[in-house]
């Protein structure tokens, strides 16, 4: 077994675990830690996977600013209710038993009908280590339309919350 | 990782030995920041043990070492214990990816009957393309070890700290970032070597399709983003809790923030690793704008023959050669890092609300600006 093989085995059994504790754990505390656990994980795949920018980019928006904004409120909140409600009674059990089979369709489904054929193997030349650059002319040429409307739609979700929070009963009313 | 067994061998001893440079620089730095805020206040600070009190830190380890443990009632014992455990690592993974002298080229040898090398060693503990990327992503984890502390000790002073230090550490770290992306803009790369490379020499730029320069002025990231390097270094502060930022321990309200609960070793891994973020802002302010590890206006190849001239071995030259660069990396470093200790003791704390106007409302729009008036001054300097 090769050294990136191990790599591989090793980072993919650290993200499933982990994202198999984020519904597990009945402490949503637990559950938020583990999510960003998760977003490390996939972040080192993709380094794994040459792909620097993007493990380094997931690393800094998704595990170092959302999730960590997540555990933040979170901390806040006493949790001693939502630590009994999902910890037993019957709306509790059935949700998780929808999830359970929800899940395992989704693995049946995608072994079933997933085909069997190789993907074709890309040259290492093609998938050089400088991709920075070439992600970057992609996105501001070919994808140009789908990338300022997405950021127009993240503005307007900004302007929206601060807009909420500023409205009557907000922290900031007055 | 390397071609053969003893490449390997010397990447990885190489790893270990940066992470022992930067934890050993902790208690020196601990000394200088002791003797240096009585000095800034006229005391004498810790001057009974060992020559200049130089032992004091030998013997403080050993009274952390034996002092009782503690784990608070109300606490979370997992996330208590993991927190300490894990503030060293964002510091160090971030530090190992900084270039701190100059690659030593080794040529190729006979040993144990076979041939070895020609190899080339970096000088850091390994090289990533997108170093900036990695090393920012890699220290916003920080704040998860500052929140499993706060909340997994069950104290409500802890909790507050470790709020007050990851809101502030997502706040300037939008200034932070946007701060070097002048940086990048100009130079062009990701790369912290390419970077560095790059700084080599005296100053000299393009302008409208000719080559100006100033052959006294080292050609330094400093004269290009004067206002990045400013915002970069100030949201550094924020980034490693130290005064004038240090609101998540301000000891008159929250008697010491997030780590009050922690005591003896445990409380001092959060020490190295503020510490830790302390050597990375300063090693990053070096690559970004004081050249790396060059020596102003000499390029590294001019005092590779220099010693070559003495020594007549290429691989002694190169290994002498990389060593002395990273003497001037040191010297460059432990001047930013006097600087972080001696405002510490110079500047009084601000107050929440004013630290977040200062990152939101004032450095944020800065170094928006720094950004659009670098990218425009790029295009129009550099259009041919």
């Amino acid at each position: 077994m090769t050294a990136d093989v191990f790599l591989f085995w090793f980072l993919a059994l650290v993200t499933v675990l982990s994202a198999i504790l984020v519904i597990t754990q009945a402490n949503p505390i637990f559950s938020a830690l583990a999510l960003a656990m998760t977003m490390v994980g996939v972040a080192a795949l993709f380094a794994s996977l040459e792909a620097y920018f993007l493990a380094g980019v997931q690393l800094i928006v998704y595990a170092g600013a959302v999730m960590v904004l997540f555990v933040m409120v979170l901390m806040l909140f006493d949790l001693h209710h939502e630590l009994r409600a999902f910890s037993r009674g019957v709306l509790a059990g059935a949700v998780k038993l929808a999830t359970v089979g929800l899940f395992a369709g989704l693995i049946v489904g995608g072994i079933i009908m997933t085909k069997p054929q190789s993907l074709p193997v890309l040259e290492k030349a093609a998938i050089s280590s400088d991709n920075t650059a070439a992600l970057g002319q992609l996105l501001f040429s070919h994808y140009l339309f789908g990338f300022e409307a997405l950021g127009v739609l993240l503005l307007i979700v900004a302007v929206g919350a601060v807009a909420l929070s500023r409205s009557k009963g907000g922290t900031h009313a007055g | 990782m390397g071609q053969d067994s003893l490449e390997i061998a010397i990447n990885c001893i190489k790893l270990v030995a940066i992470f022992l440079l930067m934890v050993q620089a902790v208690p020196v730095l601990v000394w200088l920041e002791r003797r240096g805020s009585a000095f800034i206040q006229n005391r004498f600070g810790p001057n009974r043990v060992g020559p200049l009190g130089l032992l004091q830190l030998l013997a403080d380890a050993v009274k952390f070492l034996f002092k009782e443990e503690f784990i608070p009632a109300k606490g979370i014992k997992l996330l208590y214990y993991a927190a300490p455990v894990t503030a060293l690592i964002p510091a160090t993974l971030a530090f190992c990816a900084i270039p701190i002298g100059h690659p030593i080229q080794v040529e190729a040898f006979e040993l144990f009957g076979s041939t070895w090398g020609p190899y080339t060693f970096l000088f850091q503990g390994y090289e990533i393309n997108v170093g900036i990327v990695f090393i920012l992503g890699v220290s916003s984890l920080a704040a998860y070890t500052l929140l499993m502390a706060g909340w997994g000790s069950g104290n409500k002073y802890s909790l507050l700290g470790a709020l007050r230090a990851s809101s502030q550490i997502i706040s300037y770290e939008l200034a932070l970032g946007l701060a070097i992306v002048g940086v990048i803009l100009f130079f062009g790369t990701f790369n912290l070597s390419e970077m560095i490379r790059l700084q080599q020499g005296p100053l000299q730029f393009q302008a409208f399709g000719h080559q100006l320069g100033v052959s006294w002025l080292p050609n330094w990231g400093i004269f290009y983003q004067p206002l990045g390097a400013i915002l970069f270094f100030a949201a550094a502060f924020a980034e490693a809790n130290r005064l004038p930022f240090d609101l998540p321990e301000g000891e008159a309200e929250l008697v010491a923030g997030f780590h009050v609960e922690y005591g003896g070793f445990k409380m001092l891994l959060f020490f190295i690793g503020e510490y830790g973020h302390m050597m990375v802002a300063s090693g990053l302010m070096v690559t970004f704008f004081f050249g790396g590890y060059h020596i102003p206006l000499v390029a590294p190849q001019d005092v590779y023959q220099a010693i070559l001239m003495t020594v007549h071995s290429p691989t002694l030259a190169s290994v002498l050669n990389g060593f002395l660069h990273h003497l001037v990396f040191l010297l460059k470093f432990a001047v930013f890092l006097w600087i972080f200790i001696q405002v510490r003791w110079t500047l009084p704390r601000f107050r929440y609300d004013q630290l977040m106007d200062l990152g939101w409302k004032t450095m944020l729009p800065w170094a928006l600006f720094n950004t659009i008036l670098t990218a425009t001054v790029i295009l129009v300097l550099r259009a041919s």
